[in-house]
């Protein structure tokens, strides 16, 4: 059995890319996950991988590189963070829509201005409309993981996707923490080989992408909607896999901490929900009797799950690492997402969010603390004063 | 990279029409206009290209008129790109066939891998792309087809529209009596001058097919980046009758508007230099788009003219070195 390293975030994804095997690789410098690149670069120039690494003139450039090398049946992987995330805004929907299984990966970073290196979910989420598989990590040991398991999905022919394997700048990307690499037999095992769909050939010419008239549209939007729908079965599968070759415990969507008998709950994704699940110990000591339910996949969007671990909490704070100016729910955008879900159930928790860790601020400890007195006294008054609390202000 | 044999295209010569092959790659399936050269253009090149080749086609004139759903006109493998990333495109193309090539899991013929851009794909909005192939050492062919507008969204400027041409953004009015009052970019020398990688760069036009088609022949022989500037006339942006396609593309060699050469290994050769330039009003005159133009837009542009072939004359220095070919 493989023994336990220290190492980052930003090195647990290049080990990821190395043991998927990836072929081409396409790089631009940003911070804080050009530290991917760094590693994987090294490990071309010493001959561990046998991938072409390409230095793409920015993310637009990074993103069309893995496009056509993912169209050639290559199996691709580049990545970014914050603006150079939406700097390639134009390539998310031509990837998807031309089924294109590629992998992005994000250490996330606040957009500009001003400029900040701190992580925050908004590069990324400006993304989850496009068509992309799309999630956070909350370890470098799940990123490692997580960049095997998005591949498998991506890959599957029931999806044919591309991903984005999200992990927190410097939160993830820059602190070691203990990872398990996986032997190259488990790798074999879990991870079939990339075998693309009509890819570009000489011996079976194909046209990739051409022009539609309006009424072509519809029934190809639809088809992605429903291939959408198939992916939760296939995550299902590849994570079932992934738990029994590398002796791992994911739930395939919703981490459920402590949920079970939970009045209220913290409805959180990626870093700081380690932090909360400490809290969440330390709340349950002082008699309130608290959970956790940390997402793992914003796309696919777990409505159902999300609705059976969550509809018997009474009071429920979304801790919002992303802004969604002008919402519906005037702060960030997982809360519109989780009441939606949450909508058809008879008895509705009450839902209100904490915007919280923006511009890369720490959420202290002291921070859930007072997200819970929020949320006690919600359940108290049986009423949801505020849609959004701002933290650390 | 590991020292790898890839298995290149080597293309001969075509010495007259007779050798021409006769398969066509670029078959029936298109719409565009009567009278197009970007298309007439298209078919030249798949023709001397062959089968084995993969097309990347940029947003503009021969995307949205050529490659319909389910009816495009390729025989060979072709993929759209955005405006913005043919060169991009192509790159990851190309690299993932030569690692497909190493690992055993591609056999066969290296692709030519050519990306067919307009003028705005290629040296606007495209170049970004554009020039990062050139310099990452790509064994890629770009072709700017040059129909000197941004044609199909309704002929908008582009940097390559001629001075004094009237466009749907440079319209001729009171204030600005010439329409377009800039001078165009120099695409071919965008990529000499600064794409140390480059092989090969040469011009063409439709007027020349055997030319055409054996400088896209010549650039897919090579063994990294090469870049073709065509000529191709457009009787809807440039408003001239639809039979006169290779008669404006012959005029503006005649005149000067055009000049064709080759530049290799730090080079250049030109061709089809004539013995006296015809002045450039005899090119121009047929074109509505310069209808409006008064003598003295005219004498402007022949001035622009006159400086840019004094260079074909003098032969053009060459502006950087170029690495000399290694085994």
């Amino acid at each position: 059995m493989a023994k336990e390293q220290m190492m980052t975030g930003c090195r647990a994804s290049a080990e990821g890319a190395k043991a998927a095997e990836v072929e081409v690789i396409c790089s631009f410098p940003i911070r804080p996950y050009t530290a991917i690149m760094m590693e994987l670069a090294k490990m071309v120039a010493n001959g561990e991988l046998n991938a072409e690494f390409l230095h793409g003139e920015g993310e637009h450039a990074q993103l069309s590189v893995v496009l056509g090398a993912s169209a050639s049946g290559a199996r691709a992987f580049t990545g970014s963070s914050g603006v150079g995330v939406t700097y390639a805004m134009e390539i998310y929907s031509p990837m998807s829509g031309g089924r294109y299984p590629a992998q992005m990966a994000i250490a996330d970073r606040t957009l500009d201005p001003p400029g900040d290196f701190g992580s925050e979910h908004t590069d990324a989420m400006c993304t989850r409309d496009q068509g992309w598989l799309l999630g956070w990590a909350d370890s470098p040991q799940e990123v490692y993981d997580n960049t095997l398991i998005y591949y498998r999905v991506g890959e599957d022919h029931r999806v044919m996707l591309p991903q984005m394997v999200c992990q927190e700048g410097y939160f993830i990307s820059h602190i070691p923490d203990k990872v398990v690499l996986g032997e190259r037999s488990q790798v074999k095992e879990f991870l079939p080989p990339y075998r693309p769909i009509g890819p570009l050939s000489l011996t079976h010419p194909v046209s990739h992408g051409p022009q539609i008239r309006p009424d072509q549209g519809a029934p190809m939007d639809a088809a992605r909607a429903q291939t959408f729908l198939a992916v939760p079965k296939v995550i299902e599968e590849a994570t079932a896999d992934f738990n029994r070759i590398f002796g791992r415990k994911y739930d395939p969507f919703v981490e459920q901490y402590k949920l079970a008998d939970a009045e209220i709950a913290f409805f959180i994704m990626g870093a700081h929900s380690n932090t909360c699940r400490t809290s969440v110990d330390r709340l349950r000591k002082q008699g309130v009797k608290a959970g956790m339910a940390r997402l793992r996949w914003v796309r696919p969007w777990p409505t159902h799950q999300l609705a059976e671990a969550l509809g018997h909490v009474k009071a429920i704070g979304v801790v919002e690492t992303s802004t969604s100016y002008g919402g519906a729910m005037r702060g960030g955008n997982l809360i519109h997402e989780l009441r939606a879900s949450l909508y058809d159930l008879d008895q509705r928790p009450l839902v209100t969010s904490f915007m919280a860790g923006l511009g890369g601020e720490t959420i202290w400890p002291a921070d859930f603390d007072h997200m819970a007195k929020v949320l006690t006294e919600m359940v108290k008054e049986k009423k949801t004063r505020n849609y959004v609390h701002w933290i650390g202000m | 990279m590991q020292a790898f044999n890839y298995k290149f295209q080597q293309f001969e010569p075509l010495k007259s029409f007779k050798c021409v092959p006769e398969p066509e790659v670029y078959v029936p399936g298109h719409r565009t206009c009567a009278g197009c050269g970007p298309a007439l253009n298209y078919r030249l090149v798949a023709k001397a290209a062959g089968q084995d080749t993969i097309f990347i086609g940029p947003t503009g004139c021969m995307y949205v008129a050529n490659s319909s759903y389910l009816c495009t006109p390729y025989a060979c493998s072709w993929i759209h790109a955005q405006i913005t990333n043919g060169g991009a495109v192509a790159s990851g193309i190309e690299a993932a066939f030569k690692v497909l090539a190493r690992k055993g899991k591609h056999t066969g013929p290296f692709p030519n891998v050519i990306v067919m851009a307009g003028d705005g794909g290629s040296v606007d909005i495209g170049l970004q792309a554009m020039s990062g192939l050139m310099y990452r050492n790509h064994k890629v062919l770009f072709i700017c087809y040059d129909n000197e507008s941004y044609a199909n969204t309704g002929i908008q400027t582009s940097p390559m529209t001629p001075y004094g041409a009237a466009t749907t953004f440079t319209p001729p009015g009171k204030e600005i009596p010439e329409g377009k009052t800039l001078f165009p970019k120099d695409a071919p020398q965008l990529v000499i001058g600064g794409h140390p990688a480059v092989k090969y760069v040469a011009t063409t036009t439709v007027a020349l097919p055997l030319d055409l088609m054996n400088k896209v022949r010549k650039a897919l022989s090579q063994p990294g980046p090469t870049f073709l500037h065509m000529l191709a006339p457009c009787p809807k942006g440039w408003l001239f009758p639809e039979h006169l396609t290779r008669e404006m593309a012959r005029l503006a060699v005649e005149t000067g508007m055009w000049s064709m050469y080759e530049w290799e290994n730090g080079a250049y050769k030109y061709t089809n230099v004539p013995k006296k330039y015809k002045p450039v009003n005899e090119y121009m005159k047929h074109q509505g788009r310069f209808a409006h133009l008064k003598p003295e837009h005219i004498a402007k542009m022949q001035a622009f003219i006159d400086e840019r072939i004094k260079n074909v004359k003098e032969r053009i220095p060459i502006p950087i070195p170029t690495p000399k070919q290694t085994a």
